[in-house]
Order: structure tokens, then sequence, then C-alpha cells
């Protein structure tokens, strides 16, 4: 059981990185929806017996963050019809190389904290950390408002995970409610990158500098 | 229960006064006086008889229970307050008039009566955080004034600066109160001698007064705003409002226990003062901005007063003690009086020649007759010279530290010096008003301003006549006011009960009218004589020069050289030269200028340095989200290496 849950976790990691190696807006999208969908139905490995309420939690998670939402960004990507192109400020082999080395740390730093013995065996820690280290880098490296977006959703995976450890002190519908906020801001924000393409000309967050004061 | 009603009178009439100040300026200037005259026949009972008056109400503002009390102290304060709250607002009436300034007159007006309500709660709160609300409203009724011709530029500099020190003054006050309340558990202040933990918080409100009273090294606010504030402004400014710093130290130097070397402190700060204080004013050419100086002069002799004072009461010496507290106190008065009747003065030069400059002025006797003779009046007051009153309070202060060389122990080493200096001071004083006279109303007129000029009007001379009948009175009978004294001094230091009136006292009055007389019956034998022999007008001895012209006067700056000269460690002047070179010289010049040297060699240094370091700190607000983040990211990260590496 553990070594299926690891498994899964190992893979959201490894998605991390291919969010951080890769060049194209869609794929970009398509991994955020991939890691998504393994985190959607890791609450049906961890629980040992079936119940309707977990896999209506899962089905939701699944078709929200594996199908909802991407299809939110890909419309938004159309009509603001942009470059597919990502526009890094960070490169991408530093991205990766600083991915790597946030999982290494993530790793290490979750094997040193003070955990409960039931969670010293698996990798939710270590893989909570990775994902909101490689979410932020994102946030930072990628100057496209979208990409941003996407940052932003595996930084929320890390949280997803770190919420896991508490799955049997949370009530599932807490982890509903926060999906459903998950997709509503998502709907947001492409409806405002529809708006920030139209008055600027452009999704390049760099260029949004003017508020600052 | 008199003064309690006579109180109650004032707040009414000064209540109404601000309500007629925007619409009706007579009614305005009938209400002050209304409010003035009942608050100083309250401080004239308190002091007369001696007692205290109390008032507690179950009223309660901001939580605490109202707590009013005037007793011999604040009496004296209360009645210097009216009596140039009065003057200037008459003064005002014609000085800042309605045509002249259509709009700041009535804002002048309204912010006149809340200064002058504000001042008189600050001097009747006796309860903690009462006097830090009134406190900071004074403060922001000054700035207001000061600023009420905020058109020019200096104007509103002056006010920035007024406020900043202000504000910092305050800060140290809070802290002070805070502190005071901490430990006594209660907002309530009254005498608490006995509390010896308490004597360190002296510190605090020696800077937070200090700061207002303008003492040396914290005046940096003083001579720009008594410059260019309105002139009556100047007056209360100068006359009234930096006393209230004075009247702080005093009040909580009174009530409180003080550090064995606050004393000596106070001492030492007033003798810098007023030795620096008077030096600084010889290197001005700016009228207002010399007579600014003259403040922080005449607060360093109080506090060497008060000082002493401090220090008698440490070691138990009530006749000396007292003494130099009479004199300190009496300072307080006469400085009130005279240096108001002075920037009053300055005023109507100011009104009549548009300027200043002394540099621009000269022979202004003959066109203002009334103004001159009044300045001269309290330039004789200001340099401590018999008859007028400023002799007598240095009097009393030389005769405490006289009696305390007597004394054995360190008290001789101290007084010594204090009495060199005091007298130095003095003749440093005298020689400024030697210079200012001289310059300004004697000779020939240096502009065409100074030609035209015109004496005062009789609103301007009835306020300038009333401050300087204070003057003469004080000089003449100082008899009369030492009981006045005595109630104060006794309200200070409770066991100083049983301090005679020092019998010079007596033979002083004498002495002053004496002169005084001698000095009329000279003056109008003199007059008689040379009306006898009839006038005959003939050119001065003019060395040779057959067109001798206005610019071959002694300047300002060439009158004090000398003086200035041995001061030049601290004055630093900067001089511009154009030395006159060829045989038939062009041109030459010869420009020198006083800074005020600790505001723009220290601490305006200081503040290039914070701004340059925020400056600096502001280049990482530039509004790029990603960085922001990494900001984050990095502060997460050193909270959480922080937690892992200390928190074990």
């Amino acid at each position: 059981m553990n070594d299926l849950l690891n498994l899964l976790i190992g893979l959201a990691m490894g998605l991390n990185l291919v969010a951080l190696g890769t060049s194209r807006l869609p794929s970009l999208i398509r991994i955020a929806a991939l890691q998504g969908m393994v985190l959607g139905i890791m609450p049906l490995v961890m629980e040992h017996e079936l119940r309707v309420m977990l896999l209506a939690v899962a089905v939701a998670t699944v078709s929200m963050k594996g199908l909802v939402i991407p299809a939110l960004l890909r419309r938004a990507m159309r009509t603001a019809n942009i470059d597919r192109d990502l526009d890094p400020l960070i490169g991408f082999l530093p991205s990766l190389l600083l991915g790597a080395a946030g999982m290494i740390g993530a790793v290490v730093l979750a094997r040193r904290l003070p955990l409960r013995p039931e969670h010293h065996e698996s990798l939710l820690v270590a893989g909570a950390l990775a994902s909101v280290l490689a979410g932020l880098l994102l946030l930072i490296g990628r100057s496209k408002a979208i990409s941003q977006v996407c940052g932003y959703l595996i930084l929320e995976n890390g949280i997803y995970l770190f919420g896991l450890l508490l799955i049997h002190s949370t009530p599932l519908l807490v982890e509903g409610g926060i999906l459903l906020d998950l997709t509503v801001a998502v709907f947001v924000i492409g409806i405002i990158v529809d708006r920030i393409q139209r008055a600027f000309d452009s999704l390049d967050t760099r260029k949004l500098t003017v508020l600052r004061e | 229960m008199i003064t309690g009603a006579l109180l109650a009178a004032a707040a009414g009439a000064i209540a109404l006064s601000l309500m007629a100040s925007l619409r009706a300026p007579r009614c305005w200037l009938a209400t002050v006086l209304a409010s003035t005259l009942p608050s100083l026949a309250a401080a004239a009972w308190v002091l007369v008889s001696g007692g205290t008056w109390e008032w507690r109400s179950a009223l309660l503002v901001g939580g605490e229970s109202m707590h009013l009390r005037l007793d011999g102290v604040s009496a004296l304060f209360l009645a210097l307050l009216a009596v140039v709250g009065v003057a200037g607002a008459a003064y005002s009436r014609e000085y800042w008039e309605e045509r002249a300034h259509p709009v700041s007159a009535a804002a002048g007006r309204c912010w006149w009566s809340a200064l002058l309500l504000c001042m008189g709660l600050v001097l009747l709160c006796a309860n903690g955080l009462h006097f830090l609300i009134a406190w900071e409203l004074f403060a922001l009724c000054g700035y207001f004034l000061i600023t009420l011709d905020g058109q020019r530029r200096e104007v509103r500099a002056a006010g920035w600066l007024y406020l900043v020190a202000s504000h910092t003054g305050t800060l140290a006050l809070f802290a002070f109160f805070s502190l005071l309340t901490a430990r006594t558990g209660s907002w309530d202040l009254g005498p608490m001698r006995e509390r010896a933990e308490l004597a360190p918080l002296f510190w605090l409100a020696l800077f937070g007064f200090g700061v207002k009273a303008g003492l040396f090294p914290l005046h940096i606010w003083l001579p720009s705003a008594h410059a260019n504030a309105p002139s009556h402004v100047s007056a209360i400014l100068s006359g009234v409002a930096i006393k209230m710093g004075i009247y702080g130290i005093v009040r909580f130097s009174g009530w409180l226990p003080a550090p064995p070397a606050a004393g000596w402190v106070v001492a030492t700060v007033g003798v810098g003062s007023a030795v620096l204080g008077v030096a600084f004013a010889l290197g001005q050419h700016d009228l207002k901005r010399l007579l600014a100086y003259h403040s922080v002069e005449n607060i360093g002799i109080i506090l060497i007063g008060v000082g002493f004072a401090m220090v008698a009461a440490a070691h138990g010496q009530a006749v000396w003690g007292a003494l130099a507290l009479a004199g300190g106190l009496l300072h307080v008065w006469n400085h009130g009086l005279f240096k108001s009747l002075l920037f009053l003065g300055a005023g109507s030069v100011l009104h009549a020649t548009g300027t200043r400059e002394m540099s621009r002025l000269g022979g202004l006797w003959r066109a203002m007759p009334w103004t001159a003779s009044l300045f001269a009046l309290g330039a004789v007051a200001i340099s401590g010279l018999p008859p007028l009153n400023g002799f007598v309070s240095e009097w009393l202060v030389y005769l405490g530290m006289f009696d305390a060389v007597n004394q054995p122990g360190a008290t001789v080493v101290a007084a010594i010096p204090a009495i060199m200096l005091l007298a130095v001071t003095g003749a440093l004083a005298l020689a400024c008003f030697v210079k200012v006279c001289g310059v300004v109303f004697l000779g020939a007129p240096r502009s065409p301003a100074a030609e035209h000029a015109h004496d005062c009007g009789p609103w301007m001379r009835g306020s300038m006549l009333v401050l300087a009948a204070g003057c003469v009175a004080i000089g003449f009978a100082p008899i009369i006011f030492w009981t006045a004294l005595h109630h104060a001094v006794v309200a200070w230091q409770g066991t100083w009960t049983d301090v005679p009136a020092p019998e010079s006292l007596m033979t002083l009055s004498l002495l002053q009218m004496a002169l005084a007389a001698a000095a009329l019956a000279g003056a109008a034998w003199l007059w008689r004589r040379a009306h006898r022999g009839g006038w005959a007008r003939a050119g001065t001895w003019d060395c040779g020069y057959a067109a001798p012209t206005a610019r071959m006067q002694y300047t300002a700056g060439s009158f004090a050289g000398i003086i200035t000269e041995w001061f030049a460690w601290i004055l630093r002047p900067e001089r511009h030269e154009h030395r006159p070179e060829e045989t038939l010289p062009q041109r030459a010049a010869w420009q020198e200028h006083t800074p005020e040297t600790v505001l723009e060699r220290i601490i305006q240094p200081c503040a290039r340095v914070v701004i340059w370091v925020s400056a600096g700190a502001r280049r990482l607000q530039h509004g790029r989200t990603h960085a922001y983040i990494l900001y984050l990211i990095v502060g997460l990260a050193a909270l959480a290496i922080l937690t892992l590496v200390w928190g074990r």
C-alpha cells in the first residue's frame, strides 16, 4: 500500500521536474493536469476501505484538476492568442538543476523533521516540499501570466500533499471546498488574462510594475 | 472657590472667542480680553494667597477623570500667558489685519485662541494623559500659527522643522509619562518626591521639555521658527510657548525626585545656552533671528537659576536655593515681557519697512520714535541693566550663587565659573543690543524702504506699552512681586517656607527708582538747556569725506566682528570674499553668514545618511512580482533555518 503511494508521489515529483524543464505552454498545462490527476487518486490508495464520500472527492479532484482547470487555461490561452513559448526568466537548465537540488533538499529536510512514526516511511512530506519549491520556482522563473498560474497550481498540489498527512482528521469536505476555490480562482484568472492581453497587448508580467507605490 | 469661578469664566470666554474668531474680529478681541482678565486674576489670587486650587471631576476624557490643579508654579506661568496673550491679540489686530491678509487673518485669530486655551490646559492639567493631549494640541496650534504665511517657502520649511523637533520632544514625553504611569500605577500627577525609583525619569523630561524650551543643543527649530513666524506669533512663542518647556522642567523637578547629578546638568546646560545663545545672536544679521537666539540665552539664564535651586534642594540649602529659583522664575516673567516687547518692536519695523535684514535698515529713530524708544527700553531690560526688570531677576540669581559660594563643598567650584559666565553673557547681550539699536535705529537709512518708514498705529503701540509697563513695574518695585515668587518657590519645594525676602531687594527697589528719577531729571535738564539756547543745525564732522553715503556706516556684521571672531570655533561663519586687487579696482565684496551650526553641521549630515540608506532600501521595491516571490522564499527559508538551527 505504502509502496504504491510512494510510487505515485515519486511520479508527481518527476512531473515537477518535467514542468520545470518544458519550454511550451500547452505541455506545461498538460503536466499540471497530469500531476493533479495523480494526486486525485492518492486518497483512494491511502484508505483501506472504499467509502462513497471518498470516491466522490477523488472523482471531483481528478475531474477538476485534470479536466476542468486545464480546459479553462487552454481556453484563456486561445482567446488571448499568445505565443506558446515560455519566455523564461530563469533558463530551463538552471531551473531543472534548482528543482533537482530543491527535491534533494526536501528529502533531506523531511528526514530531519519531527514527524509521526507512521509518516516516516512515506515520501509525502518530501513530495509536498518539493512541489511547493517547484511551484515557487515556476512563479519566479516564468514571465507569462498563464505559466504563473501553472506554477500556482503546482504549488497548490504541494499544499494538497501536506493536507493528505491529515487525511484522517480533516473532513474531506474541506478538501472539496479548497478544490472549488481553486477552480474559481483559475476561472477568474482566465478572464483577467484575457483582459490584460487586450489592455496591454502582452501577458508579460514584468511589464506590470507601475502599481508598485 | 473664587479661582475656580474665575477659571471657568476664562474658559467660557476663550470658547466664545474661538467661535467669534472667524467672523467677528472685534468680538474676538473682546472675548480674548474677557478670558485673560479672569485667568490673570485667578493666577494673581493663587500667587498672593499661596493656596492651591484643585478640581476633580467625574467627567471622563480618554478614560481618565479630569483633574485640574493651579498652584504657585503654574499660576506664575498662567499670569504671563494672560498678559502676553492679550497683548499679542491686540497687536495682531493691526499687524495681521483683514485687508492685508484676507485668508490667514481669520485663521490666525482662531489658532491664537486655540493656542491660549491649550497652553492654559497644559498649565492646569494634573493628569499625565490629559497633559500629553494638551501638550500635543498646543504644539500643533503653534505650527499653524508659524505657517500662517504659508506662501513663502522658508516659512513652510521653518514650520516643518518646528513640527519635527516638537514631536521628537513629545516622543520623549510619551516615554516619560508612560514609564511614570507604569511605575506609579496611575496617570494622576502630584508631589511624589519620596519615591526614589522615579528619579531616572527626569532625564526623559529634561530632553522632552528641553526641546520645547530650546536649550542649547536642542534649540535647532527655534531660530527659523521665531524668525519666520508673524511677529505677534514670535512674541508668544518666545515669550510663553518656550516657557512651557521651562514649566515642565520646573514642575517635574518639583514633583518627582531628581537624580543627584540633575541640578549640575541643568545648571551646566543653562550656562552653555546662555553664553552660546548670545554668541550666536551676535553673528546674526536678521533682526528676528537675532532675537530668537537671545531666547536661547535667556532660557539659559532661567535654567541656571533652576539648576542651582535643584542643587540646593539636594543639599538641603533653603536660603540660596530659594533665591536662585526665585531669580529663575522671575526671569520667566521678565523674559516673557521684554522679549515679547522686542519681537513686537521688530514686527513694527518689519511692518514699516518690509525687511528683517539689519543691513537694509538704519535711521529709524526719526521715523518711528515710539517703536524705537519702546524697543530701546526692551533692549535695556534684556541686557540686564538697571533700572529695569532684567536686572532684578539676574540679581536674584547672582545673589543665590553668591550665597552658594559661601557654602562648603563642591558648589563653590561650580558657582564661581557660573557667576563669571553669567556676567560674560550679560556683557555680550549688552554689546548685541547696542549693535541692534545702533544699526537699526541710529545712523542714516540704508535703503529706500528704511527711509520711507512710518510709525505703528495705536493698537500695536498700545500692546507694546502694556508690556513695557510690565517691565518698568517689575524693575521699580520688585519687592511687591516677592510674595508671588515666594509662593511659587514653596509650591516647588514645600519645606522652603521660612525664606525671608532678601534685604537688598528693598534697597534695589529704591535704587532703581532713584536711578530712573535721576535719569529723567537729567534728561529734562538737558532738554530745557537745549531749548533755552535754541537749536542750531550743523553737519557732523565727516572725517574729510565730502559726500558720505549711508553705506559708510558700521554694518551689523562689522560691529560685532571682533566678538564673533572669539566664537568662530562654534559659530563657523561662512565667508565669501572678493578683495580689491588692481590699482583702480572695479568691484570688491565681502559677505559673512553665520549658519545654524548644530543643525547644519550635525543634524543634517546625520539625516543625509539616513536618507541615503533608506533610498537604497527603496530600490528593493520595484514592482516585479517574480522578485517579490523570491523575497518571500528567502524570508521563509531564513525563518526555517532559524527555527531548525536555533529552535532546538
